[in-house]
């Protein structure tokens, strides 16, 4: 069966005052291809495709103008039984795409969506399960696996629906290289031999170089899909390493056989180390791998076994209100960190609780804030905020906070080179000053490791510092 | 391929899960406090514990109601919650759900007699005075209150509207008014 | 084995069904006897019994406040009214265990769709955010977090911390919306139903005459 999608002039904007994302856009998606979408976050790569996938503007935003058309008929006026045969997605946040406890309830729901007749379900689920290697997970709680296996579940979903082409909208980004590899592989296979089309959203162009048929581009100014030719795969950044420094042993922070698990995994088995005072450390390691849940744990947001010390005293019975003042997690999710509704209310707030209000002074905060570049946003509301200014905000109002112990979770996703400079710079200097000891998380190297002093690698269930012996 | 009707103004899913997940968020927060409401609830004093504390257990009905501005919003939001009280925090039994109903319908009546036209200060208002009188009649049965002095009645009644006035109305309304001026909700 | 339980929809009407009438009913007797029917089934549902052990201890303070109330404020005969009410806190909690403690959360909504036509758009609806629990939990410490690392605290009366939910259950529900939609989920649309259950008139028959009976002794008889 032929099959075709088409967008044809397309305006979309996510509300009626702002300024469009798209405009005139025009784009013909190649079949039976694999086809790559890059751009920094907040280009539109997620809108772009839920649009195609025809979600959009169901769910969000105005479509001003033109069409998006599935074999001539507009696409988001098919009713989504019909659609789902055609057009299905997998969606970034692996854990939130489940409607079913099981792996195979979640086959079965989706096959019963479609009016797939009842007693060929069983089979249809069974088959694909066993083709896709997930036959051992048939009857696991979703929510208790890896983000690489709910992925892994979330394309059977898919393949089970035999829909003819996938969107993948940044599907890799909380999960670990190997599972990355697996996918990306079957995906191919799935291209090449059921001639399925694939369209995968990613900001890391690693390990593609060879699948892709077709890379494309949202560019920021052009607000259109630009063709790029395919030796740019092959442009991989060198990785960069962090340059061993001697740092002092001075630490005020460590853990002692600290380990944890998420349902049956074991993330991290018994580990102790410390981390130097008044440096900025780089947590590594792939994705999934238990980073955010370590911080979750130091922050005493997760339950695990072994001690935090804080001053070389374990912290398990510290009133939680009172650990806070002395671990700040600045959380990936920038929405996680604001609790007023103003830009300016969240940097008074913080400086008038400030640990260090002697150094924050108003016109500290004042330049950190023209530095940021947040001086023409203070008056709106966070949570209208750019993904980027919300990244810095919620930053600066941990960082005027200043506990000793700063952890932070991605602060560089979104950010242009010189807003990650300018950031990184900031949280270096306060660091200094007032000697806390920083641990940041980042998939982003580049601009990043010139400036870090020591690097902690977390792999196979254990975190060492790197270069150390 | 069969098309959509976009004018049907039916629940979509997203308002249930909407609505489920702040009722699992609700369950959540009131395990933390109801520690206190036991610590009253086993004394004579219950049904003091009750009335002071029944403006919390509503308050799921009306937030849905100002949120989602929906004819019968109040009365599925209250009863998801219920649901979600029932099937997840397995707490209070038959009864949760049948009064998640009863309470739900009170705020509902509040709301239509403004024609379901005002979400606002004067639709809180009434739909607080609804679940005040219709939750104490449905008390005189279900909780005996048709067994007590009148003296413990009145005094009765008048905390009841101050906690369903505070919770379910004065509460919501500022609720309200931050998720407006957040500008999340269109 | 499952044949030979209780339907969950005819479950549901049981509870429902007696649920209210023990509302209005005034009468000790009664109660114990739903108290005593409805243990039966549970043990011979083998529920589990450390769950219903806990839920009759969580409950025992709500029973003794009931009677000491009435003990205490109560008109008339005071020592009937007081073990009604007592009596009645328990009748409720096992008519709820019923279908609580013996049948999955799952298939008590598929059951009603099938056979109560509960639309589809509430029993997905549902399901869909209750797997989210565990996840709903730990925002929940993220959020008292974030206020704590700022040096202040949220209590249940601030309307920032709703704020903070409302935005959560904003983005989530709309998150697993778009994924069901995507998947080919059609609110009000027809749809497979795989789930099978055995409802033999019979069982309609049972809850018709178990409410009728319960109504019967409660408002004709009227016992103790």
């Amino acid at each position: 069966m032929s099959i075709s999608l088409k967008v044809e002039d397309l305006t979309f904007t996510y509300s009626i005052d702002s300024k469009p994302i798209f405009e005139r856009l025009n784009f013909e998606l190649p079949l039976n291809s694999f086809n790559l979408l890059i751009g920094p976050s907040g280009s539109g790569k997620s809108t772009i495709f839920k649009l195609m996938a025809g979600l959009y503007p169901q769910y969000s935003g105005i479509k001003n103008n033109g069409r998006i058309l599935l074999n001539g008929q507009e696409i988001a006026d098919i009713v989504p039984f019909e659609r789902a045969r055609h057009v299905a997605m997998l969606f970034q946040n692996p854990s939130r795409q489940f409607a079913m406890k099981t792996v195979f309830e979640q086959l079965v729901f989706a096959l019963e969506n479609i009016q797939y007749p009842a007693h060929l379900i069983e089979k249809r689920a069974t088959e694909v399960l066993k083709k896709s290697n997930l036959w051992q997970f048939k009857d696991r709680i979703l929510q208790t696996l890896s983000g690489g296996e709910q992925q892994r579940v979330a394309l059977a979903t898919v393949l089970v629906l035999d829909s003819s082409i996938i969107f993948l909208d940044e599907p890799f980004a909380n999960i670990d290289n190997v599972s990355r590899l697996v996918i990306l592989n079957e995906l191919k296979q799935l291209q090449l031999t059921q001639h399925k089309t694939i369209f995968i959203s990613d900001h890391d162009i690693s390990n593609y170089n060879g699948l892709v048929d077709h890379l494309y581009e949202i560019k920021l100014s052009s607000q259109n899909l630009v063709e790029l030719p395919l030796t740019e795969l092959a442009k991989l950044p060198a990785q960069t390493k962090v340059t061993q420094k001697n740092l002092p042993d001075n630490a005020v922070f460590s853990w002692h056989n600290l380990s944890f698990h998420i349902g049956q995994r074991l993330l991290l088995s018994p580990n102790s180390l410390n981390i130097p005072k008044g440096y900025v450390g780089l947590l590594s390691g792939d994705n999934g791998i238990g980073k955010s849940t370590l911080f979750a744990a130091f922050s005493h947001q997760k339950k695990y076994s072994g001690n935090v010390l804080y001053n070389g005293k374990s912290s398990e019975k510290i009133r939680l209100r009172n650990w806070a003042r002395t671990v700040a997690n600045i959380f990936q999710n920038s929405s996680d960190q604001f609790i007023k509704l103003h830009a300016d209310e969240e940097l008074d707030f913080s400086q008038s609780n400030s640990l260090h209000s002697e150094y924050w002074t108003a016109q500290r905060i004042q330049d950190a804030v023209n530095k940021l570049d947040l001086i023409q946003v203070l008056k709106h509301v966070n949570y209208q905020l750019s993904g980027g200014q919300q990244k810095k905000l919620q930053a600066l109002i941990i960082l005027i906070m200043s506990q000793p112990v700063m952890l932070f979770d991605e602060p560089f996703a979104g950010l242009d080179l010189n807003s990650l400079e300018n950031l990184l710079m900031l949280i270096k200097q306060t660091t200094k000053d007032l000697g806390l000891s920083t641990l940041i998380i980042s998939h982003q190297r580049r601009g990043v490791v010139e400036h870090i002093d020591y690097e902690l690698l977390m792999d196979e269930q254990t975190i060492k510092r790197l270069g150390e012996f | 391929m069969q098309t959509v009707d976009h004018t049907k103004k039916g629940w979509s899913v997203k308002d249930v899960i909407f609505l489920a997940i702040i009722a699992i968020f609700f369950g959540i927060i009131y395990q933390v406090w109801s520690f206190a409401y036991y610590a009253i609830a086993a004394t004579p004093l219950k049904p003091y514990a009750n009335d002071l504390t029944l403006g919390v257990w509503i308050m799921a009905g009306p937030l849905a109601g100002v949120l989602l501005k929906k004819v019968g919003a109040s009365v599925v939001g209250e009863l998801l919650a219920a649901a979600v009280e029932m099937l997840l925090f397995s707490s209070w039994g038959a009864s949760t759900l049948i009064s998640g109903f009863i309470q739900g319908i009170g705020n509902e009546l509040g709301f239509a007699a403004t024609g379901y036209k005002n979400w606002g200060r004067l639709g809180l208002l009434l739909s607080a005075i609804g679940s005040t009188i219709i939750t104490f009649v449905w008390d005189w049965f279900q909780s005996g209150y048709s067994e007590y002095h009148v003296g413990l009645l009145v005094s009765l009644f008048v905390i009841r509207f101050v906690s369903i006035g505070f919770f379910s109305g004065v509460l919501v309304y500022w609720i309200k008014k931050l998720v407006n001026r957040s500008g999340l909700i269109k | 084995m499952s044949s030979k339980r209780i339907n969950p929809t005819i479950l549901v009407i049981i509870m429902l069904g007696i649920g209210l009438q023990i509302t209005f009913a005034h009468s000790v007797s009664t109660n114990i006897v739903v108290i005593f029917v409805t243990c039966l089934y549970l043990c011979y549902c083998k529920a589990s019994g450390k769950l219903l052990i806990l839920t009759s201890l969580y409950a025992f303070p709500l029973a003794l406040g009931s009677w000491w109330s009435f003990i205490m404020f109560g008109t008339g005969d005071v020592w009937h009214t007081a073990w009604i009410y007592a009596s009645r806190v328990y009748a409720y909690l096992y008519l709820g265990a019923i279908v609580t403690l013996t049948v999955s959360v799952k298939n008590i909504l598929l059951s009603l769709s099938l056979h109560l036509k509960l639309s589809s758009t509430f029993v997905y609806g549902l399901l869909a955010s209750f797997n989210l629990l565990g996840r709903i939990k730990h925002q929940y410490k993220t959020i008292r977090y974030s206020a704590m690392m700022r040096g202040t605290t949220y209590h249940f009366w601030n309307p920032s911390l709703y704020l903070r939910v409302i935005i959560v259950a904003l983005n989530w529900s709309q998150d697993l919306a778009e994924a069901m939609t995507s998947q080919g989920f059609t609110e009000g649309a027809a749809r497979t139903l795989t789930y099978k259950d055995n409802l033999p008139k019979w069982q309609w028959c049972l809850a018709t005459f178990l409410i009728l009976l319960y109504f019967v002794f409660s408002f004709l008889v009227r016992p103790w």
